[in-house]
């Protein structure tokens, strides 16, 4: 490129007004499907993915469904009062007439002045947008209701050219798409890479040289589908899953906010999103439990135990806070992330007034709000109430003590004070109290009796001491009724939730199995299945997933079991030769003629690491641990807990879903690698790439520690020569053939490192033992130097760090 | 592999090999403290397109802005107005007498109980310097700049716990989950020095501030904006540092092979991430020579130790001035203090107005002073937005915990003081005034969306504009709703 062009580039792109940052999505996501394509002027308009984002985006904040900031009388969200004459007479569209339609008049208004969106609202409306609105409306100005809120229909599957390719119905959508586009699949990635790809995504960790060896020798047809079920089994799978349902959960080791206080048996709830996932437990019943587990016939301290959902909100335990003030926050939080993990939609701002886009009214929020404040939790700092997980022997024991102290404080009662007889019998009940065990509890959900129900008024811009009219509570209103004959409660709500009338439940699981395992969901809005979010890729394969999994009793295993044996599934990643993704005309791979490829996650990339050196602990379940971070980090104000103990043996290398989470101040290496603080609840993840994760993989003791471990693995493992060891190395970390190429800069490496370590001993021993510890008996601090740098290279691959 | 991918691989080929060449000329003692500032000031002057491996590369704003970094001095726990820059004579004859009536009418306290007495400030006030704003004795070195400085006496807030307060004021919403303002303007500005992050935060006083980690956080926006906390005891940035054992020889060695690896990949795969890992891992290289030596202030003539009071080592708001300054002198965007110990109750005597303020106004005194004469000598004041305040203000009547004799007070939303300076700020304006028991605002309320309004004007941006799209709503530092007004009376 010359250097003018390159000047003039920079100057096109740096643009006047800041632009999205680099790694923002262009708005043209997704090439619009077939049928808008190249049908010249006439061809229909499609209200929902043309005009509804442009009238959503510009004209209803003040034209929409919210009485409190409509102009005008004037409301465009509707079309019955959109073609209704306003006072002066005019409509504001005319269907079959855009020249009489008084907005096509507005929004080409040339008095800047009058022009509509105003200046102020922000963005004005492009050419192209106006001539869009223009045929809309000479086409009839047709509504149509948004995607998300009718019902998903399966459809009939779609013909396709290459009928050999597909495996599944799933597969049909992605190919005749491809085909529509002119685009073909990209070939059948290479065994141990599509081995790696799914021992990844389904269990968070690399394969075994053992299981790509029994995997690759297993010739029988089936051989893949054996090793997905094997993955399926590993209860490895169910932590790798319930990482990402945590992340809904806002799970955390500590209460948030100030002195960010310890949870320190909140891991309870953590081990019951994992055994739920390995027990396969139904996507119904899973909801069912953590909204409403404690109101279940069969409620039981499981049940109640996944109630902690939604006590993994925030509590304020600063000094003079306003308790209400914080149970108010608290159940605004519950009702947002209900709505948020399950429906996909954001109800954030009907807090305040009626959502401007979506058809949630600031009274719709406040009655399903009503359904969360019946708790009996309120901000309190002792957590209560609290499900206490004694057992006979200590509830036995503890009856046991307070009889002794009921008895010498009876004796105490006639020794007067100050005697050394009152001392030594006071000394003695404080030292009783103190051999009580500590019984294990958690927070959880629990009704408040009836006669003591709030009463739930809607706030005014949320405000929790500016109360309005009461509410009673329900759902929103333009959604399906909660079911007939219910309480309008937890349990009716969680019912609500997974009856199959609810149009975005079933979608929203889906997209978000989608999303896990090809890096974006076919909603790529993961978080925001509204009017302003981005419509579907693939509008019929969501809908296709979505009622397949409600009818095969939402069996989250079953689908993820179909997603990752398809054949779209199993398409290599690899941008060249022969992947035709054309990238003119899916410069994104929107439309998956290739699997992508991206950055695994924080956990994945401390697990993987720990796997690869043989230091990983596959213990499962039980209290967070607190593997080596840096010291002072934990500075809490108020008296907060600051000491943070490292753990020992091998509570050091558990996978990271293990970790200590405290909230303000989240473990450094995950954070790095865009773990959530999980204060609230987080949808998706960005994915970075940013010199910082580079220190944690090549500096953090951790990671070093790894490469010392798996330094002597490549000695012990690797075989005798230093491209033997190297091979083997590669073969690991990577799980697939070493080539030449990468061979020799790291034979190089470890040939110039040992020379050098040969000069300094004392530094050798630092980089092989600190703080792995002591060299094995017949290793030499050189070579294991060498080799621990050859490892933490390794360890730093692109490749490695990459899901191919 | 596509003709674009491989022009810009060859780039970052030739620029890793001029860097390395560059760094052994200059000695393994350090790239010459002229060379990363002429880098700095090179890399200010051409602002250059973003792509996702220069994510920070500068840009420009909406117009032409005033200001072009900002140094943010956070008083962790809210500073009492009246004891510091808010003279009320009509409180001090009340002093200790009973609270009127009216004033606690519909009020909420944190902690006040009761019926309070009112509290008169215990230190004497003057007029200083040719704009006579009046100011407390116990901030003496405040006095020789406070020419520089525009006062505000009337912020308010509608927070009165610290953590939600905090996070209103610097993320623009009382509730976890925004960005925060340094995030917001390097988002928005990038970075001139690509070697450094371009948002800094320091912290001393021994803790954290209450909104924590939150109040630093990249949000909803892209994290690689997130504020990245230096610190100046361990690490300066976590992990910069090498394994015990590697020097940087032999890390440059193994990331020449690691980047022959990853070259290897990418021909393989031709995926433009390895490119943006491969720049990643240089970039990390260059930031482990310049982040520490940045951080290293024993490089300063004892005259500069002085004049703010630095002792090399320490965890001192004294060094963090100190640095702030070399930080934005090579081109950081956004620096951040967070002091801590201002939330003085009057429990003990190490927090009460007599005896803990005029401690904690040492800490900051000389080295506020020192930072305002050191930036105005380099000619950096006038672009640089130099903000001091803490989260809400103090109350007029003395707490009295549990009946602790200590004389102190209780967090206060409805108005308290900050200060301005540099940065297109006009210097010797005193904005607002609040009543004479000092307890509402009289004139010219200031809302905190005002005050980041005003920040995001000065530095290029109409905070109205200036959004990110995020759950279908254009989220913006001045909030999705909120209205901040720019308030010209503090523009030069």
């Amino acid at each position: 490129m010359s250097r003018i062009v390159a000047f003039t580039l920079a100057l096109i792109l740096c643009g006047v007004v800041p632009a999205p940052a680099a790694d923002i999505p262009a708005t043209a996501a997704v090439p619009a499907p077939p049928s808008a394509h190249g049908q010249g002027q006439g061809k229909k308009v499609d209200f929902n993915r043309e005009i509804r984002p442009i009238l959503a985006k510009n004209c209803y904040a003040c034209h929409g469904s919210d009485e409190g900031t409509r102009a005008k009388g004037l409301r465009l969200d509707l079309r019955e009062a959109a073609i209704t004459p306003l006072k002066d007479g005019d409509a504001a569209i005319v269907p079959g007439s855009p020249d009489d339609s008084s907005l096509i008049a507005r929004i080409t208004e040339e008095d800047e002045t009058l022009r509509m969106p105003p200046r102020k609202a922000g963005n004005r409306l492009s050419k192209s947008e106006v001539a869009l609105l223009e045929r809309w409306i000479e086409q009839g100005a047709k509504y149509e209701q948004h995607w998300a809120f009718v019902p998903p229909k399966k459809l009939p599957l779609p013909v396709v050219r290459n009928g050999s390719w597909p495996r599944f119905g799933l597969d049909r959508w992605i190919l005749a798409r491809l085909e529509a586009e002119g685009l073909k699949p990209s070939s059948e990635a290479e065994p141990h890479v599509l081995l790696r790809r799914v021992s990844l995504d389904l269990r968070g960790l690399p394969p075994t040289p053992d299981e790509i060896k029994r995997f690759t020798e297993d010739k029988a047809p089936g051989a893949y589908e054996r090793a997905v079920d094997r993955f399926l089994d590993d209860p490895a799978y169910g932590e790798r899953w319930a990482r990402i349902w945590l992340d809904l959960a806002r799970y955390a080791d500590s209460a948030g906010y100030g002195s960010d206080p310890l949870r320190p048996n909140i891991w309870r709830y953590r081990d019951w999103v994992i055994a739920a996932f390995n027990q396969n437990m139904p996507y119904d019943r899973f909801t069912i439990e953590q909204i409403a587990g404690d109101l279940i016939p069969d409620a039981n301290n499981s049940t109640r135990t996944a109630t902690a959902f939604h006590r993994n909100t925030m509590t304020n335990t600063e000094g003079g806070t306003d308790d209400e003030e914080w149970r108010d926050a608290a159940v605004k939080d519950r009702t947002d992330t209900t709505v948020q993990v399950w429906m996909g939609l954001t109800m954030g701002c009907a807090k305040c007034h009626t959502h401007k886009y979506d058809p949630i009214t600031h009274e719709d929020y406040y009655r399903f709000y009503a359904i969360f404040n019946q708790t009996a939790d309120r901000d309190l700092p002792d957590e209560s109430p609290l499900l206490s997980f004694s057992t006979p022997e200590i509830d036995e024991k503890v009856k046991k003590i307070n009889a002794e102290i009921a008895s010498l404080k009876k004796m105490m009662e006639g020794i007067p004070r100050d005697t050394p007889e009152r001392k030594a019998l006071g000394k003695k009940v404080a030292d009783l109290e103190k051999s009580k065990p500590v019984v294990s509890n958690i927070p959880v959900m629990v009704e408040l009796p009836r006669e003591q129900r709030r009463v739930t008024h809607i706030l005014k811009k949320g405000n929790f001491r500016d109360t309005a009219d009461v509410v009673q509570p329900g759902t929103p209103k333009s959604l399906h009724p909660l079911p007939p004959g219910s309480e309008a409660n937890r349990l009716a709500v969680a019912k609500w939730l997974v009856d199959r009338k609810n149009p975005l439940t079933a979608r929203v699981a889906v997209n978000r199995v989608w999303a896990q395992l090809f890096g974006a969901g076919l909603v790529e809005t993961e978080e925001d299945f509204g009017t302003q979010g981005e419509p579907p890729s693939h509008p019929e394969l969501l809908d296709w997933l979505a009622v397949t999994f409600m009818d095969r009793g939402w069996d989250m295993k079953g689908l993820i079991r179909e997603v990752v044996t398809s054949s779209t599934y199993r398409q290599s990643s690899s941008y060249t030769p022969d992947s035709p993704g054309d990238r003119e005309i899916d410069p994104r791979n929107r439309l998956l003629s290739r699997m992508p490829r991206y950055r695994l996650e924080a956990e994945m990339v401390r697990d993987q690491a720990l796997a690869l050196s043989g230091l990983l602990s596959n213990k499962v379940g039980g209290p967070s641990v607190f593997p080596p971070q840096p010291e002072g980090l934990w500075q809490a104000a108020f008296n907060g807990q600051r000491t943070w103990t490292t753990s020992e043996g091998a509570d050091k290398h558990r996978r990271g879903i293990y970790t200590f989470w405290r909230r303000t101040v989240p473990y450094p290496s995950m954070a790095v690698f865009d773990a959530p603080s999980r204060e609230i609840c987080a949808i998706k993840r960005i994915r970075t790439n940013t010199p910082l994760q580079a220190f944690v993989t090549l500096n953090d003791p951790v990671y070093v520690e790894a490469a010392q471990a798996l330094a002597r693995r490549l000695v012990r493992e690797g075989g005798k020569t230093p491209e033997d060891r190297v091979k083997f190395g590669l073969a690991l970390c990577l799980c697939r053939p070493p080539r030449n190429e990468q061979v020799t800069p790291l034979v190089n490496l470890y040939q110039s490192e040992l020379a050098r370590y040969r000069q300094d001993v004392p530094a050798a021993t630092a980089l092989a033992t600190d703080p792995l510890g002591p060299i094995p008996d017949g290793m030499d601090p050189a070579d294991l130097a060498a080799w621990t740098t050859v490892a933490n290279i390794l360890l730093n691959l692109d490749g490695v760090l990459t899901k191919g | 592999m596509n003709p674009d991918l491989d022009l810009r691989l060859q780039h970052a080929r030739a620029l890793t090999r001029r860097q390395f060449l560059k760094t052994s000329q200059a000695g393994l003692g350090g790239i010459a403290l002229s060379g990363l500032l002429g880098k700095a000031r090179a890399g200010a002057a051409s602002p250059s397109a973003r792509t996702p491996d220069s994510p920070m590369a500068p840009r420009p704003p909406h117009f032409a802005p005033k200001a072009k970094r900002v140094i943010y001095l956070s008083m962790s726990g809210g500073p009492p107005q009246q004891d510091l820059f808010d003279y009320k004579p009509e409180l001090i004859k009340h002093n200790l007498q009973p609270c009127p009536d009216f004033l606690l009418k519909n009020q909420r306290f944190a902690f006040i109980k009761g019926h309070p007495k009112m509290l008169g400030t215990p230190h004497k006030f003057a007029k200083r310097g040719e704009s006579g704003a009046w100011v407390s004795d116990i901030l003496p070195h405040f006095h020789t700049v406070v020419d520089h400085t525009s006062i505000i006496r009337s912020m308010h807030t509608d927070q009165f716990n610290h953590a939600p307060a905090e996070l209103f004021l610097y993320t623009g919403s009382s509730r976890n989950g925004g960005a925060s303002m340094g995030s917001w303007i390097t988002y928005g500005l990038g970075s001139e020095n690509q070697d450094l992050p371009g948002f800094v935060v320091l912290i001393s006083g021994g803790t954290d501030p209450t909104g924590g980690k939150a109040l630093w956080s990249t949000g909803f926006l892209p994290s690689v904006y997130q504020g990245v906390q230096c610190r100046t005891v361990g690490d300066p940035i976590l992990y910069v540092s090498n394994p015990k054992g590697m020097d940087r020889d032999a890390r440059r060695r193994s990331l020449d092979a690691l980047r022959r690896l990853n070259e290897a990949e990418l021909s393989e795969f031709g995926d433009p991430e390895t490119l943006t890992r491969i720049s990643q891992y240089e970039l990390a290289f260059r930031m482990q020579m310049a982040v520490p030596d940045v951080m290293d202030i024993r490089q300063e003539p004892e005259s500069m130790l002085d004049l703010y009071g630095a002792k090399p080592g320490a965890a001192s708001f004294a060094n963090n001035c100190l640095l702030a300054r070399r930080l934005v002198e090579r081109g950081v965007r956004f620096v951040q203090l967070f002091d801590w110990g201002w939330d003085l109750h009057g429990t003990s005597k190490g927090n009460d107005i007599v005896y803990g303020l005029p401690d904690k106004c040492k800490d900051i005194d000389q080295p506020i002073a020192g930072l305002l004469k050191d930036l105005h000598q380099r000619g950096l004041l006038e672009e640089t937005l130099v903000i001091w305040g803490g989260e809400f203000g103090r109350t007029s009547m003395n707490e009295a915990r549990d009946g602790s004799t200590w004389l102190g007070r209780d967090h206060h939303p409805h108005c308290f003081t900050i200060w301005m300076a540099g940065g297109g700020i006009k210097p010797g304006v005193q904005l607002g005034a609040t009543d004479e028991l000092g307890y509402q605002i009289a004139e010219s309320p200031v809302t905190v969306h005002d005050l980041q309004a005003t920040i995001l004007h000065l530095l290029g941006f109409d905070a109205e504009r200036f959004d990110f799209p995020y759950q279908g709503l254009r989220q913006r530092l001045i909030g999705v709703e909120g209205d901040g007004h720019v308030r010209k009376e503090l523009l030069a």
